[in-house]
């Protein structure tokens, strides 16, 4: 059950958000609106805007446009707004030259926490995260992942209302994993509302609440995570590994084909519910020597925005 | 372990737990300083001290601040619960106090060698201390204009030079407006202190470079508070 927090005002809102840059790239009119203990994925390809949008909602980044209001204050250099929010930035910078711990807990004192009370929390991420034995290893020496893990307990030392992630589950090993989304349904469940930069369909699609979909900086779609994937409900979708290009264009002409698009080796098709995938294999007789593996699965988020887009999701993450 | 939970404090730990880079941050001004203050005469040994001292205050503050935006760190700083205008004044305050016990061996031997000159302590540690200060402001100013140190340290010198031969550092300034010009920069000062405190024939009384000095420290402290958004917070 989630906590009531009708009271307040609602932790984040944005009206009209834009971002430019040169050469015409940024993010552009994106309106969007967070609960208390929801659980928000922004999701897209590389450059599609989902960094920007985050850092802007994070206050790393002012927009051009747009209003934007973090428990009704719209102010973003007021310390009682950012001292409310979790960030954990796509680059997970830190004092080098510093100890793990000594990162921490400077940061932990940033937000305010006084010093019993941010040993006792930075005691329990350390543990929790599995940074305990590597608490005195100067930063330089710690890998990708073990900076992001460090990265993710500065954003939960203060139980911060709103946590921004980008990317959080990018460098972590399985379990790490596993141990980061419990964590974030339990703080959903006390009222932590959560902002994801995701690629990761299965991370979205077991976390989140509700989704928005980025491409090319403008929102071109949001919801529920059952009201999108009932949009994709049936259909099926064929992941064929091939050794040398095949023509997408013989295959899109297919009426049982929603859409298709190759990413790296592999070819995405969604194919429309009740189509056979072997009228796949039809158009392709004759180059079946091309095909080094064939997959069918249930569609997910990614086939969702395949669908919408013509454009896979990253595939690491599918 | 030693912790900081402060940015001033966090500043001091990173440099006390560099070693190597502790013991060359405060042997290279002895370098200069030692055969300049023994066996230079006052005037060149001051030109050179200026020199040092401005520079030291910039090109340090440019590279560290440069790095971290690189790294990103400055991008964290904008998601602190610190308004930018005291964060900048608490990183550059302390960095020109680290500044200041680098050059501390330098200024106590200059002590040493002309004691009776003991009415030009007060103002030239005030005039180093607004140097170094001043410095570090055009350093973390020159930091926002490129992401690589070597362009930034060449914006650096390229704003320096021209403002030391205005203070008459480099040759004795004749014009009246090129003098009033002078007068209104923390370099003229610090090298009319330098001078004076190596027994040199300086152009101004100590209370005027105490007094210069002081008020250059406390414009820029104030002026540092001031670009703490245009530092921190610029694209």
């Amino acid at each position: 059950m989630k906590v009531d927090t009708a009271s307040e005002p609602s932790p984040l809102a944005a009206t009209g958000l834009t971002r430019t840059y040169r050469g015409g790239k940024g993010v552009f009119d994106i309106t969007l609106k967070l609960a208390a203990g929801e659980v928000m994925g922004l999701m897209g390809p590389n450059g599609s805007g989902k960094t920007t949008l985050l850092r802007m909602l994070a206050t790393a980044a002012t927009p051009t446009g747009g209003h934007i209001a973090w428990f009704g204050n719209a102010n973003p250099h007021d310390p009682s707004v950012r001292r409310r929010l979790g960030v954990m930035l796509d680059q997970p910078a830190h004092f080098d030259k510093m100890t793990g711990y000594q990162n921490a807990w400077f940061f932990a004192h940033q937000f305010g926490l006084p010093d019993q009370l941010a040993r006792d929390r930075l005691d329990e991420l350390f543990r929790w995260s599995g940074l305990w034995d590597a608490r005195e290893q100067v930063v330089d020496e710690y890998s990708l992942g073990m900076k992001r893990k460090l990265t993710l307990v500065e954003a939960l030392v203060h139980r911060p209302s709103i946590l921004l992630l980008d990317e959080p589950t990018l460098a972590l090993d399985y379990r790490a994993e596993l141990d980061l989304i419990e964590r974030l349904q339990l703080l959903s469940l006390t009222g932590t509302a959560v902002v994801l930069a995701t690629n990761d369909v299965h991370l979205a699609e077991r976390l989140c609440d509700y989704v928005i979909f980025l491409h090319d900086g403008r929102l071109i779609r949001e919801g529920h995570v059952p009201q999108l994937l009932t949009e994709v409900a049936g259909s099926k979708e064929v992941q064929l590994q091939v050794n040398s290009p095949i023509a997408l264009e013989s295959l899109r002409a297919l009426a049982a084909v929603e859409a298709a698009n190759v990413e790296g080796d592999t070819v995405h098709i969604i194919l429309a519910r009740g189509a056979n995938p072997a009228q796949v294999l039809a158009v392709l007789n004759g180059t079946a020597d091309m095909v080094s593996n064939m997959r069918v699965r249930r569609p997910n988020l990614g086939d969702v925005f395949l669908k919408l887009t013509g454009v896979a999701l990253p595939a690491a993450h599918r | 372990m030693m912790v900081a939970g402060t940015i001033w404090q966090r500043e001091l730990v990173e440099f006390a737990q560099r070693r190597r880079a502790l013991v060359i941050k405060l042997a290279f001004p002895l370098v200069f300083g030692i055969p300049l203050v023994i066996a230079a005469p006052p005037v060149y040994a001051a030109i050179t001290l200026t020199m040092l001292i401005a520079i030291i205050g910039a090109l340090g503050a440019g590279a560290v601040l440069t790095r971290e935006r690189q790294s990103g760190l400055t991008l964290r700083y904008r998601t602190l619960p610190v308004t930018p205008g005291r964060l900048l004044i608490e990183r550059l305050s302390i960095g020109a106090l680290i500044d200041f016990l680098q050059v501390t061996p330098v200024l106590l031997l200059i002590a040493v060698r002309h004691p009776s000159q003991f009415a030009w302590w007060p103002a030239l540690v005030l005039s180093v201390a607004a140097v170094l200060l001043i410095g570090n402001l055009m350093g973390a100013v020159a930091s926002t204009l490129s992401d690589s140190p070597g362009e930034v340290m060449l914006y650096v010198f390229i704003t320096l030079l021209p403002l030391l031969f205005l203070s008459g550092v480099f040759t004795s300034l004749t014009e009246p407006a090129l003098l009033a010009v002078s007068r209104l920069l923390p370099f003229t000062y610090l090298h009319e202190a330098l001078v004076g405190a190596l027994g040199g024939q300086p152009n101004l009384l100590a209370w005027e470079t105490l007094l210069g000095g002081f008020g250059f420290l406390v414009g820029a402290a104030g002026l540092t508070g001031r670009l703490g958004r245009r530092v921190l917070e610029s694209d």
